[in-house]
């Protein structure tokens, strides 16, 4: 069952139209629209991530397709068939295409297409229901493949960023250690240094004082 | 920006001054108007020696509207070496000027002047603020300095006298001091001048009144000035206008710097608009000389003449001076202050006794070319301040070569984005000023980001819960009802999103499967009304453009389906409940038509009904707020599913509006009555308010905050809404014929600033499925003397602002008390304002009042005589009351006066006439009075919400026949008027439709009144005729008697 619906452009994650009541009846939507979000945000810092994926969620799964800089997205229970969750993303592409394909990139207000929400709540009707007979001889169409769409947990592809994050900051104040340690360990090494030979100069300068002294002398 | 950097410049200024000599500090202070500053000094110089000669200056236009005021106490003082140094006081209201820095050496006493002025801040004794107040008028007079007519010096002259009290500082520090000594005290410092002056005193019109000579006398005197005024400026353009230049440098602050003859000529015209009423009141001054009554606080003999009295006879005149001050505010009808004035201090509050605060219409339509321009920031985000999240307006000034702007609210610096950078000009102008509307214009909006949206923005969605029980049917509404929504299903807004839906209920719940796959709708039928379910997921909210044909074939059927019904009850409640779940994920609006008392489920309403014995004790309010806590908790809800509701009740009988009510007041919405709804009359009406109800463009899912300068906060709010917050008001649906007000007060007992910033936003989803800011920004100067705020006050937000106390009032006391309290806090004011100016100019025996407050008493009447508070148990039905209650509580200011103080129009003499055609229809309007219908005419009254067309007992027979054919002479109450074949009714019905289009929030329904025909004529007319005496309740005269009586009583 089809869940949640959204539309956003790659390029800066602009949101450009989502399902109307979307959110309905249960209590976590806030949770997975904000990682939708966080999804979408990762995307358009230019991570090359293949154009179909599905990432798994809690109980949920989302389905995502990029076409043509605007990536369509659904959230499904893990229980739909992942065929029909990609067709569905599939009509949604080409109706969002032919009707606001021109426009898209200069788009510049959120939800500028929002008036395509009727025609996402109609398509997520006729999905809907996975029994109709619609859909049952969709789900046999050997044609469209699916099975070589990668699966992913939540956590894994919003930790990706966070981590490379991690790892740069981490190299960076190792470098910057290091450079710390290496002058300090220079520093070290010149006072050892001193502390070692300092006593035996100073005895040798005092002896050849006094035989300076008793040349003069004499 | 132009204006700030003036303003900067002014402010720097300042510091030098008190070193500076007194002259050329003013000039510094006036520097874009320099040219005339050194003339301005000769010139004080010049009248300096001459003291006779001061008032003279006065007479220099200007200040003619400005009345005897101790105004005039300044400009006496200022005359007679000072000049120069109002600009300062006015440019810079706020800070305590540096006496020192005025104080022309040679006048001793003069000195003396400032210091009172300087310490007023601190402690505020009412008429020694008043020397600085006469800065600010000039706006106002400035035009009658124009008009050559008599009457101008006719007004000047009353600053004469008061410029020699002016000079004895001392009588000004007395008055304060003990109210009940300063007669004496000041009438022997003001002996002194008088003896030196007696031509002048002559003018003045305490003395005048009783020597027609001063009439003739003054005049000479004053064209001598004139010329010694040209004298003093050397090049002799035509005395007035020099005397202009001047006069702009000191009170016109920076801004209009521009074109000031454009709009003084404006001035002028609005200055004799708002004059003529007072035509009478100068005939009549005739006899007192002197006594200027166009001009400002007029004055009237207790027992005068009616037709004295000040009448807004041409509607509701905002002050202008404001808007001129700053050009850059947002229009008047979108925001408008009870004063323009803000109080520099918690004392100065304290003794202005009228509310203090903003009434705010966000969505006010404008005018046709006036649109309101739409910035996008893409990519920049939204410019606001850091810290108090002001938005990006004019008064924003850009410093350190456009990097960083300085917020005019809390004075923060921010640093420009880098995308909204632009360079400075050598004005400390941005380069990109012409292109930026959101730096030029008050008023803008802003598509909102991502961040602004809790959700993607909803679809407009109108759901509409439907009394079908056996009364709903037989008035006809249903069919009405029916027929009305499907008319409006094209143009409702936000094609092709727009969602809607339906229920209708007797005691049970009928729901509507409108699937767009059906032919024709389904019902399902719920009847345990305990536990309400919703029959059916989803399809009962429907996409209306895919729907279409199932729910116009449902609007077609439903007036059959229920023809039979022979239900009496109705559950109303549970119905309400049932649309909420149904309404709860997307918002929008909710019509309920009621036309049964609620009487199963939750929510039901006993007959509690219009008990006599209550009326006049302590349980009286009671009746007019909610029985049943159901209601408020449901409304709170809608609210926060973002859901309006407008709730039309049609019944016959006691509906218990205080608590269906609450159901609008708490979510935005409003509260159409159609009392004993009857669709052959009432029809036209509900169509066409239902249909404007359906069309008019509205904001969804909005909240509103105002934001105001720092020392300044809004405390309470009034109107119909919810607080979300403190201070954010959570509206499910706005549109343009809802107005809020608040109040605000001062949190600092000292405001530093000069000018205090207001800015509204209101953040929306308009109809299309933009989200959208809008954001009204405006300016107000701080100024330290009360007579400043008199000056500026604004009557229409007043009496907004008192009429939503009042009713707020009366549910938790009587209508005794609302009443009352309104009348305490006029006569409180004018007392007040008595106390400024009433000793200096002996008016013993008048009535003062501050030109812009002329008409508060006459609305203050109008508005214990409105129907939520009029009368007690008899005068008003409670439902009535109720409704009419609501629907004030949200009227813009403007509907909101004519309300109170309707059109009464006489037409058959513009009937008769053969050739006439309506473009030329000129009719004046009439006082409200019954003195004002003669029985041979033909008048309309029009109070926004209703006609009341009277047909006087000796009005020729033609006409009537004309108008109303054979039914002339039958019953009026059943007589409807129709365009008939004739040029008259033709013609009449032109009138009325062009009435009706300058005020199309409401439909005016017309009803017939024939003279003398009760009680019908007393129920529409007479009773609403304000001025007269009814039912106990006072005239107009004995009115203002009153407030004179009582406003003299303590002084």
């Amino acid at each position: 069952m089809v869940k949640l619906t959204m539309i956003a452009r790659v390029t800066d994650g602009l949101p450009l139209a989502e399902g109307l009541d979307d959110g309905r009846d249960w209590q976590d939507a806030e949770l997975y629209k904000q990682q939708i979000k966080a999804l979408f945000k990762n995307l358009s810092r230019g991570q090359n991530e293949p154009s179909r994926m599905s990432v798994e969620t809690g109980p949920y799964i989302f389905h995502y397709i990029i076409e043509g800089r605007v990536c369509y997205l659904t959230m499904c229970d893990r229980a739909y068939p992942k065929k029909l969750a990609f067709q569905y993303l599939e009509d949604l592409k080409n109706e969002f295409e032919r009707v606001n394909g021109s426009q898209i990139e200069t788009a510049a207000r959120p939800y500028a297409f929002i008036k395509f929400d009727t025609f996402i709540q109609k398509t997520k009707k006729l999905y809907q229901d996975t029994r109709t007979q619609r859909n049952i001889s969709k789900l046999n169409d050997e044609l469209y493949e699916v099975h070589q769409i990668m699966t992913r947990n939540v956590q894994e592809v919003l930790g990706v960023g966070e981590k490379l994050d991690q790892v740069s900051q981490m190299s960076s104040r190792l470098t910057s250690e290091s450079r710390i340690y290496a002058d300090k360990a220079r520093d070290l090494n010149r006072q050892a240094l001193i502390r070692k030979w300092a006593p035996v100069a100073i005895v040798i300068g005092v002896v050849i004082l006094l035989f300076w002294v008793r040349k003069k002398i004499w | 920006m132009k204006t700030t950097g003036t303003e900067n410049a002014d402010r720097a200024n300042f510091p030098q001054r008190p070193a500076a000599s007194p002259f050329t500090a003013a000039s510094q202070s006036t520097t874009p108007f320099l040219s005339s500053g050194p003339v301005v000094g000769s010139e004080a110089f010049a009248f300096r020696p001459a003291p006779p000669n001061a008032p003279q200056t006065t007479p220099s236009a200007p200040q003619t509207t400005r009345p005897y005021l101790s105004s005039g106490l300044m400009v006496g003082s200022e005359a007679s070496g000072f000049r120069p140094t109002q600009p300062v006081r006015y440019n810079d209201p706020s800070i305590p000027r540096p006496p020192s820095s005025f104080v022309p050496p040679p006048t001793g006493t003069l000195q003396h002047h400032p210091t009172p002025q300087f310490f007023s801040t601190a402690q505020a004794p009412p008429p020694r603020t008043s020397p600085g107040q006469p800065v600010f008028p000039p706006p106002i007079r400035a035009p009658a300095g124009h008009v050559p007519s008599p009457p101008v010096y006719l007004h000047s002259q009353p600053q004469i006298s008061s410029g020699q009290m002016g000079s004895p500082p001392q009588s000004i520090n007395y008055v304060p001091s003990g109210r009940s000594v300063p007669p004496s005290s000041s009438d022997s410092l003001f002996s002194a001048p008088r003896s030196t002056l007696q031509p002048l005193q002559s003018a003045f019109p305490g003395y005048s009144s009783k020597s027609p000579n001063a009439v003739t006398q003054p005049p000479p005197v004053q064209s001598a000035p004139v010329f010694t005024h040209q004298g003093g400026y050397g090049p002799p353009p035509p005395a007035t206008s020099t005397p202009f230049l001047a006069h702009q440098r000191g009170y016109v602050p920076p801004p209009p710097v521009a074109a000031p003859p454009a709009f003084y000529s404006r001035e002028q015209m609005q200055h004799q608009g708002s004059g003529l009423p007072m035509g009478a009141v100068q005939g009549l001054t005739e006899d007192f000389s002197s006594l200027s009554l166009a001009s400002v606080p007029g004055s009237l003999d207790p027992g005068l003449d009616s037709k004295v009295l000040p009448r807004p006879l041409d509607g509701d005149v905002e002050p202008k001076s404001f808007a001129e001050m700053y050009p850059l505010n947002c229009n008047s009808r979108y925001l408008r202050l009870t004063t323009s004035a803000i109080p520099n201090s918690q004392s100065l509050t304290s003794r202005w006794h009228l509310p203090l605060g903003a009434v705010v219409c966000p969505l006010a339509e404008a005018p046709e070319g006036e649109e309101v321009p739409i910035v996008n920031f893409a990519t920049t985000g939204i410019i606001r301040c850091r810290r108090c999240r002001t938005y990006v307006n004019p008064y924003m000034t850009f410093t350190d070569g456009g990097r960083k702007f300085r917020c005019n609210i809390c004075a923060l610096l921010n640093d420009v984005p880098g995308d909204y950078f632009a360079q400075l000009d050598a004005n400390g102008r941005r380069i990109d000023l012409n292109e930026r509307p959101e730096l030029t214009k008050g008023t803008v909006e802003f598509i909102a980001p991502a961040e602004y949206m809790v959700r993607p923005p909803m679809p407009p969605l109108y759901f509409f819960v439907i009394d079908v029980s056996i009364s709903a049917v037989r008035s006809g509404m249903l069919e009405v009802v029916a027929q009305t929504i499907k008319s409006c299903l094209d143009r409702l807004p936000g094609f092709p999103r727009t969602q809607i839906g339906f229920i209708t209920f007797d005691s049970s719940i009928h729901f509507y499967n409108m699937k767009s796959s059906l032919t024709q709708p389904q019902m399902m039928v719920v009847t345990d009304l305990d536990d309400i379910f919703v029959p059916l997921p989803d399809d009962l909210l429907v996409n209306l453009s895919e729907s279409r044909s199932v729910v116009d074939v449902f609007l077609d059927s439903l007036p059959s389906m229920f023809q039979d019904n022979v239900n009496m009850e109705s559950a109303f409640g549970p119905a309400i409940k049932a649309a909420f779940m149904v309404m709860n994920q997307l918002g929008g609006k909710m019509l309920i038509f009621q036309n049964t008392l609620p009487s199963l489920g939750v929510g039901r309403l006993r007959l509690r009904g219009d008990d006599l014995r209550v009326y006049g004790t302590d349980k009286e309010h009671t009746l007019r707020i909610p029985e049943d806590p159901f209601y408020k908790q449901m409304a709170a809800d809608c609210t926060k599913y973002q859901i309006a509701v407008n709730v039309y009740a049609l019944s016959d009988k006691y509906t218990d509006i205080a608590s269906l009510g609450t159901l609008a007041k708490y979510t935005g919405g409003q509260i159409y009555y159609y009392p004993s709804f009857q669709s052959s009359i009432h029809k036209e009406k509900l169509r066409h308010e239902l249909a404007r109800d359906l069309t008019r463009e509205t904001a969804w899912e909005s909240v509103l905050r105002i934001r105001c300068g720092k020392g300044v906060r809004f405390t309470t709010y009034h109107g119909n809404f919810m607080l979300r917050s403190t201070d954010l008001i959570a509206l499910p649906a706005v549109d343009c014929d809802k107005a809020y007000a608040m109040q605000m007060s001062l949190e600092e007992t000292l405001l530093t600033t000069q000018t205090v910033y207001f800015q509204v936003a209101l953040l929306y989803t308009s109809s299309s499925g933009e989200r959208r800011i809008r954001v009204h920004t405006a300016a107000a100067p701080v100024v330290s003397e009360l007579g400043e705020m008199y000056r500026q006050a604004d009557t229409g937000a007043i009496i907004s602002l008192f009429c939503r106390l009042a009713i707020e009032k009366t549910l938790s006391y009587k209508l005794e008390e609302a009443r009352s309290s309104i009348q305490q806090r006029i006569v409180k004011a004018f007392r007040e304002y008595r106390n400024l100016y009433a000793v200096q100019h002996r008016l013993g025996g008048r009535m003062i009042y501050p030109e812009s407050l002329k008409f508060l008493p006459l609305y203050g009447l109008a508005l214990c005589k409105s129907i939520p508070l009029r009368g007690g148990y008899a005068d008003a039905q409670l439902d009535e009351r109720c409704a009419a209650g609501h629907t004030m509580m949200a009227l813009p200011v403007k509907n909101l006066l004519k309300l109170l103080y309707p059109n009464l129009v006489r037409v058959d003499e513009y009937l008769g006439k053969a050739s006439s055609k309506p473009d030329e229809l000129n009719i004046s309007r009439l006082p409200v009075t019954a003195e004002s219908l003669d029985s041979r005419g033909l008048y309309i009254y029009d109070d926004g919400l209703r006609f009341v067309i009277w047909f006087g007992k000796m009005l020729p027979p033609d006409i009537a026949m004309n108008l109303l054919g054979e039914d002339f002479a039958t019953d009026f109450s059943r007589v409807i008027l129709s365009e008939r074949d004739s040029e008259m009714s033709r013609k009449l019905m032109e009138i009325l439709k062009k009435f009706r289009e300058i005020d199309p929030s409401y439909y005016q329904m017309n009803h017939l009144v024939r003279q003398g025909e009760q009680p019908r004529e007393g129920f529409f007319l007479l009773t609403n005729l304000i001025e007269d005496q009814v039912g106990g309740m006072n005239g107009y005269i004995d009115w203002i008697q009153q407030i004179h009586r009582q406003v003299q009583q303590n002084a």
